[in-house]
């Protein structure tokens, strides 16, 4: 699996630059708003919540850069990321572990269930060539991937929950409830999920439907289309497994790269819904100045995109020996 | 096919809206041809006028908007009236005023960051694809990195230190990281024409590197370049909407996105004011579209595959008189398969084009013939036609005549009924294996779903024919379990052939099969397709431009010639005794290694444009014993000895 090892390779390099950059940047930029930050602090909070910037900043005016860097990697390495202002004293890796499950469950699975829908709709929308799903498809979608994610949902809030009252307008779960594991909870949480994974869904789902359609399209031209035409295999079985199959790879290594247009247009839904998920702590954390929240929270987006980024190329592995063969 | 429909507009009726382009041969230089093929294109015409409209309102704000859009002058919340278009906001300010202000910013930061994007995009993807070696690894790596750092959350950290995001940081940030996608696809462009003859050419011409990319390359690659500008755009008109909605753009700017956040800022859904979140949000998804149009658009112009063309029959020129047949001279009921009458056509932007034009042909059963001709003489087409596979990237639909197999007309036979026929009755071998088999299944897999389509054996029993069909051809049955490119090209060449004979079928129909191989494979893979032959006796039509390969093996030869049948004869006769002045002249092209030392001689000139083929004979223009006679009308079959030909030298009675 050597090709799976060097995508890993890939992992840890870009993880190493995402983390150089959360350190870099409030050092290096114009005026040093790191130390500037310091200086607004001092006097004003805690010597703990103090000592948790400078943690978070890699700030320690007694270090040259170069120490300090390496004394900020091994804190990283051992999630350490200071304390939160926000919910101060928590550490901020605490804070993040509770945001995590509802980014996972809201934006995962309307990502795969976007990505699933709008792979099988080019699909089939190529595969039936002049038919209604390709001609006028297309174009709708060309047009909904324009949208503004987070207009969307303000649109969606006025219309299902203030004109309709169909749905809940904000958060993501209703107030009186217990948090646990109960049928009640899940119910209303789901309730509370529909707007803005609909939200999403309908977004994101244009820019899977064209790729895929374009793969296919050029995938229907390959000889091995032809021939299995030729063999009169069941259409379905041409569909699926001669053409499906060879479209979705490109559509994969796209899956990965279209990630960070989904990240975005997450993190501005959460806000909008105020959801209680990674994005919108994140965006609490910039309105608070909760700097270290917010590096913990920005490593974490890194690594999440990078995860996925790591199954698709599993899942290319997966699908297409001729990878399994590079060396 | 080389067709050229821009010389063709004068013969078949076109749309008023001037000559078709063909648009995949758009290049610089040739801007009337690009210009047209966005007008003819509905997407392109909607994302421009978007976008001449906003970029009216970007430079005449103060000439379309009737009120200061800062000043606080009105009651605010108002509804729509006629004085204010749009109402006004919670600070008694004029929506629309407004909007028409915010269209500058929003468009000035999307060209801006698709420039700066888009120049990044081609110094480092075209560097990367052109130098090659340790450079162009290290550029695509930094390339691949900055592809899947999530960008916008990286700006928010950066705003958040610089407590906004001002003009200059959002256009910085998105442009420097907003290239990599477009770096990557210039990169692959590069590297597929580094090998093109013309650069070839440029390198040993001595030009300089720089002379090159500026001229050579940059040039070929227009489309991508502009759709590189698109995509740019388009990205940064909503991530620095997404940005000032957070409040970490500038409040005090003019912008859509600084209007949304006010919005929010003063509830305007709770406040019973959704339009002061509708009306900015619109224009930020109109502009957005604008561009998103325009790209799909250029995906569509550059790459003509993407649209649908129908064939337009009424147009056809089929009318054309046929003479009768004559008879071929041998009875047909040893006859496999019979052919009568078959034409394809296809659909181009000037218009339908006929590739295959009235041919008839009859093969007897456990009969080898061949095909031959020149590329773009419709010789793969009738292969196709006649196995009922036309479709892209050999696109065209028969549009007349029959093709009798097994006492049916497969010209008319469902789709259904058809699947049953085929492989059993009749299989198919194509130029290159490498392509023809499916990447991502074995050779096992593959013959399994032609074996389950087919027939009810069980597992064990396809395993027992496959590997029995695999040492047919000479193949050790261990690579069964081997994927298509763990094969060397001469075996997954015979683990097709061996596909073919899974059901021992009457009829194989075989497109250049040896063309991909080497002299040395050819050769022994003829022979063994012959020698399969005489074993299973089942019939050949074998397509090649390569006279001399089929000289041993084959029985009879066909000569086609722009579409049409222009020789049929025995081999042998073919060989000793063309008749056809084509047949003389593709003869002359080869070298015979047994005969005196002759001087080989080519055809001059190329294959007619079968969009407007010449009138009379089509060979004319390049025959060299051409008489005034050949152009004055069209030239019948005639029977000679045993042979079919068309040629006046030739022509019989009347």
């Amino acid at each position: 699996m050597r090709f799976v090892l060097r995508r890993l390779g890939f992992f840890v390099l870009t993880l190493w630059v995402a983390i150089t950059l959360n350190f870099l940047i409030p050092r290096l930029m114009p005026g040093s708003p790191a130390v500037a930050m310091m200086a607004r602090y001092r006097g004003h909070i805690n010597p703990q919540a103090l000592h948790a910037i400078q943690i978070a900043f890699g700030v320690n005016t007694h270090e040259s850069l170069l120490r300090s860097y390496v004394t900020y990697l091994g804190n990283v390495l051992h999630g350490r990321f200071g304390v939160s202002l926000t919910f101060f004293p928590d550490p901020v890796t605490h804070d993040v572990l509770q945001a995590l499950p509802w980014t996972l469950a809201l934006v995962g699975v309307t990502t795969v269930l976007a990505f699933m829908l709008g792979t099988l709709i080019g699909l089939v929308g190529a595969w039936r060539r002049g038919g209604l799903m390709d001609s006028a498809l297309p174009p709708i979608f060309v047009i909904t991937s324009a949208f503004p994610y987070f207009w969307l949902a303000i649109l969606s809030i006025w219309l299902f929950s203030l004109k309709l009252g169909w749905l809940p307008q904000s958060g993501g779960y209703d107030v009186t409830d217990t948090v646990g594991w109960t049928w009640g909870f899940a119910g209303d949480a789901l309730k509370h999920a529909v707007l803005p994974a609909m939200t999403i869904l309908i977004t994101a789902i244009g820019g899977w439907i064209l790729t895929m359609r374009n793969n296919t399209i050029s995938v229907l031209a390959e000889d091995y289309v032809r021939m299995a035409r030729a063999k009169g295999l069941n259409p379905w079985r041409v569909m699926w497994t001669y053409a499906g199959r060879n479209a979705i790879l490109p559509n994969l290594t796209g899956f990965a790269m279209s990630l960070g247009f989904v990240v975005a247009g997450a993190i501005l839904v959460e806000y909008v819904f105020n959801y209680p998920g990674v994005g919108w702590m994140f965006l609490q954390s910039v309105e608070n100045q909760d700097y270290a929240l917010m590096q913990g929270l920005f490593l974490l987006i890194v690594v999440t995109v990078l995860t996925a980024i790591l199954a698709a190329d599993v899942a290319t592995a997966l699908l297409d020996p001729r990878t399994r063969d590079q060396r | 096919m080389s067709a050229s429909p821009l010389g063709a507009t004068d013969q078949l009726a076109t749309p008023p809206a001037g000559p078709a382009p063909m648009v995949a041969e758009v290049r610089p230089g040739r801007g009337g041809d690009l210009w047209r093929a966005i007008r003819r294109n509905k997407k392109a015409v909607a994302g421009v006028v978007l976008l001449v409209v906003f970029l009216v309102f970007s430079i005449f704000p103060g000439q379309i908007a009737p009120y200061d859009p800062t000043a606080e002058i009105f009651p605010p919340a108002l509804g729509v009236s006629r004085h204010h278009l749009l109402g006004t906001t919670a600070y008694g300010q004029d929506i629309f005023s407004q909007l028409v202000w915010g269209t500058r910013l929003s468009l000035v930061i999307a060209l801006a960051v698709g420039g700066l994007a888009t120049a990044l995009a081609v110094l480092v993807g075209v560097s990367a694809g052109y130098l090659g070696g340790a450079t162009d690894g290290f550029l695509s790596l930094v390339t691949d990195v900055i592809l899947v750092l999530p960008i916008f959350p990286l700006i928010i950290v950066i705003a958040a230190y610089e407590q906004n995001a001002g003009f200059l940081t959002l256009v910085v940030v998105l442009g420097v990281l907003g290239w990599s996608y477009g770096a990557r696809q210039l990169r692959a462009q590069t590297l597929s024409l580094r090998r093109r003859d013309f650069l070839e050419a440029a390198q040993v011409r001595g030009e300089r590197k720089s002379y090159v990319i500026l001229n050579e390359i940059l040039p070929t690659m227009t489309s991508l370049i502009v759709a590189t500008f698109l995509g740019a755009a388009l990205y940064a008109v909503l991530t620095a909407a997404g940005l000032q909605f957070l409040g970490l753009g500038d409040p005090n700017s003019q912008s859509w996105g600084t209007m949304l956040y006010w919005a929010q800022n003063n509830e305007a859904l709770f406040a019973g004011m959704p339009l002061w979140a509708i009306a900015p949000g619109v224009c930020i998804a109109l502009l957005g579209a604008s561009f998103a149009l325009l790209n799909y658009a250029f995906d569509e112009i550059s790459s003509p595959a993407l649209r649908v063309r129908k064939l337009e029959r009424a147009k056809l020129q089929t009318a054309r008189p046929t003479p009768a047949l004559p008879s071929p001279g041998e009875t047909s009921d040893g006859a496999v398969l019979r052919v009568e009458d078959l034409s394809v056509a296809y659909a181009t932007d000037a218009g339908p084009v006929v590739a295959v034009d009235h041919v008839d042909l009859e093969l007897a059963r456990g009969e080898f013939l061949a095909i031959v001709g020149e590329s773009g003489c419709g010789k793969s087409t009738l292969l196709y036609a006649i196995a009922r596979l036309l479709g892209s990237p050999l696109p065209g639909e028969i549009v007349g005549g029959r093709v009798q197999f097994q006492g049916k007309d497969l010209v008319l036979l469902e789709e259904k009924e058809l699947r049953r026929m085929r492989w059993r009755d009749l299989s198919v071998v194509m130029q290159s294996a490498m392509n023809a088999l499916n990447p991502v299944l074995t050779v096992s897999q593959q013959m399994e779903d032609a074996c389950r389509a087919h027939a009810n054996w069980s597992k064990a029993e396809i395993e027992v024919r496959s590997r029995e069909v695999l040492r047919l051809v000479s193949i050790d049955p261990v690579h069964l379990n081997s994927y298509p490119h763990q094969l060397s090209g001469g075996m997954r060449q015979r683990a097709m052939i061996a596909m073919a004979l899974l059901f021992t079928p009457d009829l194989v129909i075989m497109d250049e099969p040896t063309s991909a191989l080497d002299v040395v494979a050819q050769r022994s893979l003829m022979v063994q397709i012959k020698e399969l032959q005489e074993q299973l006796g089942f019939a050949v039509i074998f397509v090649t431009h390569d006279m001399s390969l089929v000289s041993h093996f084959s029985d009879r030869l066909l000569v086609m010639y722009a579409g049409q049948v222009a020789e049929l004869s025995p081999t042998k006769e073919l060989f000793d005794r063309p008749l056809h002045p084509y047949s003389q002249g593709l003869l002359g092209a080869f070298p015979s290694i047994h005969g005196p030392k002759v001087r080989l001689l080519g055809i001059p000139g190329s294959p007619p444009d079968l969009a407007h083929p010449p009138t009379g004979c089509r060979f004319a223009p390049r025959c060299p014993q051409v008489e005034p006679r050949c152009t004055a009308a069209e030239v019948p079959l005639s029977t000679v000895n045993g042979s079919l030909v068309r040629c006046v030298l030739h022509e019989t009675g009347t």
